[in-house]
């Protein structure tokens, strides 16, 4: 279960207060949205949960499977389980993605205590995953993320999951930019992972995402608080009557 | 006011030593002759200063305090790890203190002659001499006047017009003290190859190289030509390549310099004849004290000729990268089409990159540009790979291999690109 406890964050460099008492709850097995305005700390949250420098943990805390996370690393949340998918994907120039990914996956593996993949094994890997994503072996024979279309950069983040099996997947807008057929494509890949053992907190801004990916809980954040939590059908009112009566300002 | 400058304490050091030296070196009378000339050129000149504009971030003056001795010939034990290029089959010829001391057995290779320098000079006396262009600046002349004065030996290739060897052409270049260097290389009308030179000198040796390599491309030729020098705390490489290049024919050069010593690579290239390119890369590594300067010179003096530089400069620690490139596009050298970028990867704060892109465009009808940076690791992708469980220490070296990867993917022969590229990660995993 992940458990954020009464969280404050700041900006490290400036004064700045984005999350001002943020408490949840996420078990295993389910899947919870955040839907709030712009400006309302869901990016923070994202990057905090993976833990990015910049920010200040001032109180609280958050827990992951009852171990505080708050001082480890990236790389080591990573290895307990912790995944975000970037609202935007990095293009890394110079490394292509296939080495990425094996990177990734045999670093997970070696921290987790699992055997490293053989090449043979790893590909077969990757190609299975990919099939389902539409992802060509091609496309990952390139840098990571350099030219690809939006979509086709949200489309790797999901196969980056696949691969990395976490079991707290974060995504943080994850349908901005994406078309139609895209967000389906997506949503099937972030459906097809979705099981007893894992975790999501879906960030997202519009309700459409979450006709795709349907939440067990949804979440109200704005000014840097859970204001409302409910069902998925919060979505929907929030669809028709915006954020206004949580921000006191039209979104 | 015209002052007459003292001689550094290295200046007279290298007189006196090229004085007593002259007479032990091959070549008859006319060539100790040349020799004392061009030791006379040198003694005139002294060492490139900072007031040599084209010497400004490396002088020598200054940064050569003392002249290495001349070390006796060492014998024939030689480490071949310094040197190894396993899964190329490179016919490997090793120069040590500046004596061709091993040939490969199976040396014969169609349409390829290698001949030492110190017997062809030895029958044919007008092989010392060089014929200057104009770009050379004034204190390359001096280094390479030094260079006439002392060259001991070196290679002297010739690729027969048409041939192409797949095996590449290895030239290993191992010294533990003051040693000069002449290769000569010719390939032929329409043939294509590969030679490799490797400058290295066993770990702790205050080796003072200075190499000169004279290379001419025949008609429709293709030359690839892979440098690797290290030059480690203590220790400089001086490198001087004279490249003309003739119609329709392609200079394809590489370098990878690494090190915490002092090293300068000046290519100094001239396009005689239409239709011909230059694309050439390189990677300059440096940490510690270590300092690294790549200097190019090219001179498009005829129209519809192609360059293509890539420069991949990293910096730890105190380190110094230079890069300077200068493009000479002559009146009626119409068509011309030259792009040239400089990066530096900056690792500390405490490191200096100074990179001095010279474009001088005489002609009206042309394609040039270029483009020059200088970064830290962006925490942005740091970030990103560690999210993916890429501990820090590896996302680094990760992103620092792909940085210098690009300029060395360049290298067409697939097994030369991976052992470059592994002696490169070596360097970059070894220990500060």
């Amino acid at each position: 279960m992940l458990e954020i406890k009464n969280l404050h964050v700041k900006l490290a460099d400036e004064d700045r207060v984005i999350l001002k008492g943020l408490s949840l709850k996420v078990p295993k097995g389910e899947v919870h949205a955040i839907m709030g305005p712009n400006g309302s700390g869901k990016s923070t949250l994202a990057y905090v949960l993976a833990g990015r420098d910049g920010y200040e943990v001032t109180e609280g805390d958050i827990h992951w499977n009852g171990e505080s996370i708050l001082e480890m690393p990236p790389d080591e949340r990573a290895a307990k389980g912790v995944f975000l998918a970037f609202q935007y994907p990095m293009e890394i120039p110079g490394v292509a993605g296939l080495t990425f990914l094996r990177t990734a996956t045999n670093a997970l593996r070696k921290k987790r205590g699992e055997p490293e993949l053989t090449t043979p094994a790893f590909m077969k890997l990757v190609k299975e995953k990919g099939d389902k994503l539409n992802i060509d072996i091609e496309m990952l024979k390139r840098p990571v993320n350099v030219g690809f279309s939006g979509g086709e950069k949200k489309r790797s983040e999901i196969l980056q999951m696949a691969l990395l099996e976490p079991t707290l997947c974060v995504l943080d807008e994850t349908d901005s930019g994406l078309d139609i057929d895209a967000l389906r494509i997506v949503s099937d890949g972030v459906n097809a992972l979705r099981s007893k053992d894992r975790a999501f907190l879906v960030i997202t801004h519009y309700q459409r995402l979450l006709n795709h990916i349907v939440p067990d809980k949804v979440h109200v954040l704005a000014d840097g608080k859970i204001q409302k939590s409910g069902g998925k059908e919060l979505a929907l009112e929030l669809e028709k009557a915006g954020y206004a009566g949580f921000t006191g300002k039209a979104a | 006011m015209n002052v007459a400058v003292m001689k550094t304490k290295s200046e007279q050091t290298l007189s006196l030593q090229a004085a007593e030296r002259i007479p032990t070196l091959p070549g008859d009378k006319d060539v100790r002759r040349a020799r004392e000339a061009a030791l006379a050129v040198f003694e005139a000149a002294g060492l490139p200063h900072r007031r040599i504009e084209e010497w400004k971030y490396t002088d020598l003056r200054a940064l050569l305090k003392d002249a290495a001795s001349v070390t006796p010939q060492r014998s024939s034990d030689v480490d071949s790890k310094l040197f190894d290029l396993t899964g190329t089959k490179a016919a490997t010829y090793v120069f040590v203190d500046g004596r061709l001391i091993t040939k490969p057995k199976d040396h014969t290779i169609a349409g390829v002659t290698v001949a030492s320098f110190s017997d062809e000079v030895s029958k044919n006396p007008a092989l010392l001499a060089i014929e200057l262009p104009e770009t050379v600046d004034a204190g390359a002349r001096s280094v390479i006047a030094l260079n006439s004065a002392l060259a001991s030996d070196g290679a002297v290739i010739t690729i027969a017009a048409g041939a192409a060897p797949e095996r590449p052409i290895h030239l290993v270049f191992i010294a533990s003290g003051a040693v000069a260097v002449r290769n000569v290389i010719v390939a032929g009308a329409d043939s294509e190859s590969t030679v490799v030179e490797t400058h290295v000198s066993p770990t702790g040796a205050a080796r003072q190289e200075n190499a000169v390599s004279d290379v001419t491309l025949a008609r429709g030729a293709t030359l690839h030509h892979v440098v690797r020098t290290e030059a480690h705390e203590g220790s400089a490489a001086l490198a001087q390549y004279l490249v003309r290049v003739c119609a329709g024919a392609h200079y394809k050069p590489f370098q990878l310099t690494s090190g915490g010593g002092l090293s300068r690579q000046q290519l100094t290239l001239t396009f005689a004849e239409q239709h011909a390119s230059l694309d050439f890369s390189a990677v300059a590594l440096a940490r510690g004290a270590g300092h690294v300067d790549t200097t190019l010179v090219v001179d498009h003096a005829v129209p519809h000729c192609t360059s293509r530089e890539l420069f991949k400069t990293v910096l730890d620690d105190r380190a110094r990268g230079i890069f300077q490139g200068k493009v000479i596009v002559a009146p009626n050298a119409q068509k011309t089409d030259g792009k040239q970028m400089a990066q530096a990867l900056m690792l500390s704060p405490d490191a200096e990159f100074d990179s001095k892109p010279e474009l001088e465009i005489y002609a009206d009808d042309v394609v040039c540009g270029h483009g020059t940076t200088s970064a830290e690791l962006d925490p942005d992708l740091l970030f990103y790979c560690e999210s993916r469980g890429i501990p820090e220490v590896e996302a680094r070296a990760l992103l620092i291999e792909s940085f210098v990867g690009e300029a060395v993917e360049k290298i067409e022969n697939e097994a030369l690109r991976d052992a470059l590229m592994s002696y490169a990660t070596a360097w970059l995993r070894s220990a500060a």
